[in-house]
């Protein structure tokens, strides 16, 4: 079946008892056993340990990126940490992209460093460099593709291969492109993460995050995490999640669309110094972009001849896009990274890997694209 | 079960058998419009009645299902239909037997929604009321015409604080072959089971003390199951064949619950009030602690009354347990655990003193509901009750001074502390 019969019908059910035919709400605690002997015998026991509201959601996820199995955490970066939590250990090693979340990094250099894990923060978008930061060590490959901020594209399957010479697992954010539009395990990763907060939500309502493992030795480990730390998704959550993947394909296409027209719009405007979206040919990876995805996302960047202090004035100025964190909703957002998504990647990292202080992030909605251009012809013109 | 437990347990598993298929302990929040149908047979037999089953979430719903079970066996009724508020119940409630040309009496004591309904709303459709003083037993009688079809009142008046002589009430009510409607929303059935007087109908806003938290709007019709429809003819939407539902007599299909389904059947189905499931399921949250709130209030308000009656700032104090109550002897009847936690009380200095305190308190919120689990006041001669006019503020006990409190479950002394700083600010209002 295609993509979108998937997203609306996998992972549910009617109600058998009612015939409902949305998942109903779980939202209870526990779950009554029908006798000793017939403990888990319907599948559940305690909420923290697997949600039937939660697990529609786990099937659904699992099918839309065609792996084996999924568990849904209580936002993108506990599914990022029960990744890691999952496959890495004392002494080991991982090589993270150069370019990826500031939580991501955040997680890396001040938490999990301080159980002893080493990490290498390597340039995706040259295997050779990846490669070259493999140790003895290395358990974990972490890609983000593109990666927030600079939509920097890595290649999924040379990784995957560099990762299955080491003896590694490679994980996959593909919170940016969604299986709809990029597909990590069938280019041989191992897990594919998402904050579902973003595309799979769509609606700006709810934080969330899923893993979804190719097998189900890697999805049992990411189980066991969830279930072990805790940190959950809520059947509300769930729920409201599975009513925003049922538009994915549908918000993604025009979100795109969107993208690609301001992209293009801003590439000609005579006050922009520069623009990065993997749908444009001036794109550094367009290439990279154009084959291992059928489309190209809604996030792009660009920067204001003035730089910072123009920027700012910009994102100050402008209408309709909302100056806030978060991506991938149906509202258009506007964010700062290097003060608000990225501020806890060090200045000289920032530097080194390209994240510069004039870089204002779009994250393109859904509204009438004419609007959102206009919108920022105006904020502009006040630059 | 409802007939063999007690009403704490009631409160916690009226109408919810565990879920089938996982075992799940709280009652699932099914947030769906539809049903998939296993045949058409089933389909086309839940449409007409003929069976029980899901079809349509305006119509009914699992988890809001779950809710009015739980009501109906606290209330001790046969059935019950919860509405998207609890105006929608009574607009319901009332419209599911009467028409055009019907009428109404009334207490003259009610929340000023009801009056405002009776008074200005239901005329344009043909049904007018008479409203009486609910402390005149007799004048419900003298008040009765020919096309009399329904006695409404609340138990404790809202927000005069009289009770009404339901036993009293009821006798006329019976022996007219009228059915007699209280709103219980200030007693809720830990208080008073009314049908347990004589009562036919009940209906209450769970927004108030049922849900108590101030999250959720909601309604609720109870049917007795104690009025003889078939008696006379004066109620044809009961006892006539329904056309719409394939001719089905609802008098003779659901006997005692055949006024809640009259509501089901044509309020929920054609008007469309509906209790959302989410709301059913916070209710539901409420209601597991029903008893264990409502001792509490009492407490604080018995509290709170010793407190209000000795304070200096206090002109008067208005509530049926006190022993001045003109009331006090049908409260101690009806309502043995205390008359519910709504005081009014005047402060010193009359409409600007009031308004000074009201503005000066800082724990107890001013705003337009009752039986939150947070103090509340208002001033209901501008707010509640400002589209009723001069004469029918008289008639429904309120004066210009009066501030109506609903007391919360905070610690009485922090109430206490707070209303000081009102009453000091009310003073130097008062004083100067």
């Amino acid at each position: 079946m295609g993509f979108s019969t998937r997203q609306i019908h996998a992972g549910v059910t009617p109600d058998p008892l009612t015939g409902s035919i949305l998942t109903p709400i779980y939202q209870t605690t526990t779950y009554v056993q029908p006798s000793v002997d017939e403990y888990m015998t319907k599948g559940f026991t305690y909420s923290r340990s697997g949600n039937p509201t939660v697990r529609a959601l786990e099937l659904k996820l699992t099918d839309l990126e065609g792996g084996v199995d999924c568990s849904c955490f209580g936002t993108g970066m506990a599914a990022v940490q029960g990744v890691m939590l999952a496959f890495l250990n004392a002494g080991d090693h991982a090589v993270i992209s150069d370019v990826a979340y500031g939580g991501t990094y955040r997680l890396c250099t001040k938490v999990l460093s301080r159980f002893g894990v080493e990490f290498t923060f390597a340039d995706g978008s040259d295997p050779s460099a990846v490669a070259a930061a493999v140790r003895d060590n290395t358990k974990l490959f972490l890609t983000e593709t593109p990666a927030n901020p600079t939509m920097k594209c890595s290649d999924i399957a040379a990784i995957s291969e560099i990762a299955k010479k080491a003896g590694a697992v490679h994980a996959v954010d593909n919170t940016f492109l969604t299986p709809y539009f990029q597909r990590p395990l069938e280019m041989g990763a191992d897990m594919s993460i998402h904050s579902t907060t973003k595309y799979m939500d769509g609606h700006n309502a709810t934080v969330g995050g899923a893993v979804i493992s190719a097998t189900m030795e890697h999805g049992d480990a990411v189980r066991f995490i969830q279930n072990s730390t805790g940190s959950i998704m809520s059947p509300q959550v769930a729920w409201l999640t599975l009513q925003g993947c049922k538009t994915l394909s549908l918000r993604m296409d025009q979100q795109s669309a969107n993208a690609m027209a301001i992209a293009q719009y801003l590439e000609a405007h005579p006050k922009v110094e520069q623009v990065a979206y993997p749908g444009l040919e001036s794109f550094a990876q367009h290439d990279l972009a154009k084959r291992q995805a059928s489309g190209y996302g809604a996030m792009l960047w660009f920067e204001v001849k003035g730089g910072l202090e123009a920027g700012k004035k910009l994102m100050d100025a402008v209408e309709i896009w909302s100056l806030a964190e978060n991506l991938g909703s149906v509202e258009s957002l506007i964010t700062h990274p290097v003060t608000m998504t990225h501020a806890d990647v060090e200045e000289a990292e920032r530097a080194r890997v390209g994240i510069i202080d004039g870089l204002v992030r779009l994250s393109a909605g859904l509204e009438d694209v004419e609007d959102l251009i206009d919108a920022l012809g105006k904020a502009l013109d006040q630059v | 079960m409802s007939h063999f437990y007690h009403f704490d347990t009631l409160s916690l598993h009226a109408g919810q058998t565990v879920d089938s298929e996982f075992g799940a302990r709280a009652t699932p929040i099914y947030q769906t419009t539809s049903y998939v149908f296993p045949d058409t047979d089933t389909a086309a037999s839940i449409f007409n009645l003929e069976r029980g089953g899901h079809a349509y979430s305006r119509i009914t719903n699992p988890t809001v299902g779950v809710l009015e079970q739980r009501i109906a066996a606290l209330e001790g009724g046969s059935a019950a239909v919860c509405t998207a508020s609890g105006m929608a119940a009574t607009f319901c409630a009332i419209t599911a037997i009467l028409g055009q040309g019907d009428h109404i009496v009334a207490s003259s004591q009610m929340y000023g929604g009801n009056i405002s309904l009776m008074k200005n709303t239901l005329p344009r459709f043909g049904i007018t009321t008479t409203f009486v003083d609910p402390t005149d037993v007799e004048g419900f009688h003298a008040a009765l015409q020919d096309n009399t079809r329904l006695v409404y009142g609340e138990l404790i008046g809202n927000p005069g604080l009289d009770i009404l002589d339901l036993e009293g009430v009821a006798a006329i009510c019976a022996e007219n072959h009228i059915p007699f409607m209280v709103d219980a929303t200030f007693n809720t059935p830990y208080l008073c089971r009314c049908f347990d007087y004589g009562v036919n109908i009940t209906i209450h806003s769970v927004t108030k003390w049922m849900g108590g938290h101030g999250a959720a709007i909601g309604g609720v019709v109870i049917d007795g199951g104690n009025f003889d429809w078939g008696a006379s003819d004066k109620y044809p939407t009961i006892t006539d064949d329904y056309a719409p539902f394939s001719g089905i007599n609802l008098w003779e299909e659901f006997g005692p619950s055949a006024y809640a389904m009259r509501i089901r059947a044509e309020a929920m189905r054609d008007i469309g009030p509906t209790m959302s499931p989410m709301n059913a399921f916070l209710l539901l949250q409420g209601i597991e602690t029903l008893s264990l709130r409502m001792d509490k209030h009492l407490a604080n308000t018995k509290v709170m009354l010793e407190y209000l009656s000795g304070h200096e700032q206090v002109s008067w104090v208005s509530h049926p347990d006190l022993s001045a109550h003109r009331s006090h002897a049908l409260a101690k009847k009806y309502l043995p655990k205390g008359a519910g936690s709504i005081v009014s009380f005047g402060v010193k200095g009359g409409r600007d003193a009031g308004k000074a305190f009201i503005e000066n308190v800082e724990l107890a919120s001013h705003l337009a509901n009752v039986g939150d689990s947070k103090t509340l006041i208002i001033h209901p001669a501008t707010t509640t009750h400002s589209r009723i006019d001069a004469d029918a503020l008289v008639a429904a006990g309120i004066s210009d001074d009066m501030i109506r409190l609903s007391v919360g479950l905070e610690d009485v002394a922090d109430i206490q502390a707070d209303f000081e700083t009102g009453f000091r600010a009310a003073k130097k209002i008062a004083n100067s």
